[in-house]
C-alpha cells in the first residue's frame, strides 16, 4: 500500500470522526437519561432518602427504587461530566461541587434556588450533613489537633467559602497552631474530599511538619475505614447507619451540604418539585415532556 | 546462574499461587451460605437485600468481549497481514510505533476518549444515551488491537519465506500466496494473539466503567448499558461488608475460572494441532 493512499485514508477517517456531536436543539420528547451514583455513595444514600426514592416495600423493608436503567457513575465528577455531555441528562451531586462548575445547571427545587443561604434558612429541601467519622474518641494527637482546626473559626471559614453551610457562630474559637508533626490519612466521601483537601492544605501550611493525605473512596468506605483503622479520620456525606454507630462510629458535623439536581445547560427546565424528582429517579416518568407542571 | 533463573521462575509461580489461594480462601466460604447455582444463574443483583445473582454481569462481560472480538480480531489480523506482507516500508515504519503507542495508553485515557468522543457520536447517530454495550465493545476492540496485531505480525513474519516463494513458483498470485500459504502456517500464533486479546478484554475495568452505563440488570440491547463482572467488583468493593464483600470475591473466583477455562481451551486446541 502506497504511502500517499495511506495518508489520504488517515485524513478522511480523522475528518469523519471529527464531525461528531454538533449541538442540536433540545428535544423535549427525548428519553430522560437518569444518572445516579453507586450504592455505597453517601450522596446517593442521602438523596434517595430525602426525595422518597427510598421507600418501604410490601414487606416493610426499605428499598432503593432507583430506576434500573439509570446510568451508574462512580464519583461526583463523573456524574457532572455525564450530564454536561448529554442534553437529556439529569443527575445529582453535592452543591459545593456544582457551585464551582459551569458545565451543568442546578435546578430550583419547588421554586427555591440551590444556595447556601437557602440551606441555612431551611427552605432548600435536599440537604445533608457532611460528617467526619471517628472510631470512638480520637487518641492520635495530630488527628485531635486537625479536628480542632476544622471546627475552629478559620477552618469553618474555609468550609463556608467552599459552598457548605457552616454551623460556626461568633463563639467558635480561633485556632492556635501548635506545630504538630506526624502523618494522618483522611478518607471517605468523594463529596467531602474537596473541602477536606482545602482544610488539609491550610492546616499543613500552619503545621509544616504534619502530613495529611486525603483519599476519595466513598462514604461507606470512609466509615469502614475509620472503624478498621485504615483511616485516622473518615468522611461521610450522609447520616450514619445504626449498624455503624453500634460498631463505635462517631460523627462530627463539619458542615451541611445541599444536593443539587443538575441538568444539561441546553435543557429549558428551570424548576422541579421533589415529587417530580422522585418520579424521574424511579423511572415513573421517562421523557422530558412528560414532566408536566 | 541456573539458580537465579530457578529463583525467578519460583517467584512467578509463588505469586500466582498466592493470588489463587487468596481468591479461593476468601471467595469459597461465600458458597457455604449462598448456592453456587443461584449465584451464577440469578438474574437479580440486589446486595443490600441479600440477593446475589451475577448472570446479568456474566452475560454483560461475554457480550462486550464478543463484540470486541468481532470488531478487533478481523481488523487486527488483517492489519498484521498488511504490515507483514503488503504495506510499503515507510508505511510500516509509521504504523509500528503507532500501534506500540496504542498499547501503552492507560485504560482511563481510553475511557475518557470513549466518554468524550464515542458516546456523543453514538448518541447522535444511533440513538439511546450513548453509554452502551456498543461503545464498550468498540473501545475494547481498540484496546486489544495492539496485542492481536503484534502477536499476529510476529507469527506471520516467522513463517519461512520459502512457503511464499514456493506458492509463487506454482503460479499463485501475491494475495493468494499470502492468504493460502503463509497465514494458515501462522495460525497458531494468530490464535494465541486473539486469546491474549480475550484475556485483556474480559479483565478490563476502568474504561468500561466510564462508557458502559453500569446498570445491574440483564442487557436489553446493543445500545443500552451493561455491567461487566469487573465493573461490578470495582463499583461495590469500596462499601461492601461481610457477605456482600465475600460475594464480590466470589465474582473474582468466577472471573478467574473463566480466564483459566479460555486458556485451557486454547492449549487443548493447540495440542490437537501439534499431534496432527
Amino acid at each position: 500500500m502506497k504511502l500517499r493512499s495511506f495518508t489520504a485514508l488517515l485524513l478522511i477517517l480523522t475528518l469523519a470522526l471529527g464531525l461528531t456531536a454538533l449541538a442540536a436543539q433540545f428535544d423535549a420528547a427525548q428519553t430522560i437519561t437518569v444518572v445516579s451514583r453507586e450504592e455505597g455513595s453517601g450522596t446517593r444514600g442521602a438523596f434517595v432518602e430525602l426525595t422518597g426514592v427510598l421507600a418501604k416495600d410490601a414487606a416493610g423493608k426499605e428499598k432503593d427504587n432507583t430506576y434500573s436503567e439509570a446510568i451508574i457513575s462512580n464519583g461526583t465528577n463523573l456524574v457532572l461530566t455525564t450530564v454536561a455531555d448529554n442534553q437529556a441528562g439529569i443527575g445529582y451531586a453535592s452543591l459545593s461541587s456544582v457551585m464551582h462548575n459551569d458545565t451543568v445547571k442546578a435546578l430550583k427545587v419547588e421554586g427555591v434556588e440551590a444556595s447556601t443561604e437557602n440551606i441555612l434558612n431551611g427552605t432548600y429541601k435536599i440537604a445533608r450533613p457532611f460528617n467526619v467519622v471517628t472510631k470512638g474518641e480520637l487518641t492520635d494527637e495530630l488527628a485531635i489537633d486537625f479536628m480542632a482546626f476544622v471546627m475552629s473559626k478559620e477552618g469553618q471559614a474555609i468550609v463556608s467559602e467552599d459552598g457548605l453551610v457552616s454551623g460556626a457562630t461568633d463563639e467558635t474559637p480561633s485556632y492556635e497552631a501548635a506545630n504538630k508533626s506526624g502523618s494522618l490519612t483522611v478518607g471517605g466521601s468523594t463529596s467531602v474530599a474537596p473541602v477536606m483537601e482545602l482544610l488539609a492544605e491550610a492546616y499543613m501550611e500552619l503545621n509544616p511538619e504534619a502530613k495529611i493525605e486525603v483519599q476519595s473512596t466513598g462514604s461507606s468506605a470512609g466509615v469502614t475505614g475509620a472503624l478498621d483503622g485504615t483511616y485516622g479520620i473518615g468522611m461521610a456525606s450522609r447520616l450514619l447507619k445504626d449498624s455503624e454507630v453500634e460498631k463505635g462510629a462517631q460523627p462530627i458535623v463539619i458542615g451541611t451540604d445541599g444536593i443539587a439536581v443538575v441538568v444539561n445547560l441546553a435543557n429549558p427546565v428551570e424548576d422541579i418539585t421533589v415529587e417530580q424528582v422522585r418520579q424521574v429517579f424511579t423511572g415513573e416518568v421517562t421523557t422530558w415532556d412528560a414532566l408536566s407542571k | 546462574m541456573r539458580g537465579l533463573f530457578l529463583a525467578s521462575a519460583c517467584v512467578c509461580i509463588f505469586a500466582v499461587g498466592v493470588i489463587c489461594y487468596f481468591l479461593f480462601a476468601n471467595g469459597l466460604p461465600f458458597f457455604a451460605e449462598y448456592s453456587v447455582w443461584d449465584f451464577i444463574t440469578g438474574t437479580e443483583w440486589a446486595p443490600t437485600r441479600g440477593i446475589f445473582g451475577i448472570l446479568p454481569m456474566i452475560v454483560g462481560s461475554f457480550l462486550v468481549t464478543f463484540g470486541a472480538l468481532l470488531l478487533g480480531a478481523p481488523i487486527g489480523v488483517l492489519t498484521a497481514i498488511l504490515m507483514a506482507r503488503f504495506a510499503a516500508k515507510p508505511v510500516v515504519k509509521i504504523m509500528k510505533p503507532a500501534i506500540a503507542l496504542l498499547a501503552g495508553i492507560p485504560s482511563v485515557v481510553y475511557g475518557f476518549f470513549g466518554l468524550k468522543l464515542l458516546v456523543p457520536f453514538t448518541r447522535n447517530t444511533l440513538g439511546g444515551n450513548g453509554l452502551s454495550m456498543f461503545v464498550a465493545s468498540i473501545l475494547l476492540a481498540i484496546m486489544i488491537l495492539p496485542t492481536i496485531i503484534q502477536t499476529s505480525e510476529a507469527a506471520i513474519n516467522a513463517v519461512p519465506n520459502s512457503y511464499y516463494e514456493g506458492s509463487l513458483a506454482m503460479g499463485a498470485t501475491h494475495e493468494s500466496s499470502v492468504f493460502r500459504a503463509i497465514v494458515p502456517a501462522a495460525k497458531s500464533g494468530i490464535v494465541s494473539g486473539i486469546v491474549l486479546g480475550i484475556g485483556r478484554a474480559i479483565g478490563e475495568t476502568t474504561a468500561i466503567l466510564m462508557v458502559a452505563g453500569n446498570q445491574a440488570r440483564m442487557p436489553t440491547g446493543i445500545l443500552s448499558g451493561v455491567r461487566t463482572l469487573t465493573v461490578n467488583v470495582l463499583l461495590e468493593m469500596g462499601y461492601a461488608a461481610d457477605l456482600h464483600r465475600e460475594s464480590l470475591i466470589a465474582t473474582g473466583v468466577v472471573l478467574f475460572v473463566i480466564v483459566m477455562a479460555i486458556n485451557f481451551l486454547f492449549s487443548f486446541i493447540n495440542r490437537r494441532r501439534v499431534m496432527q
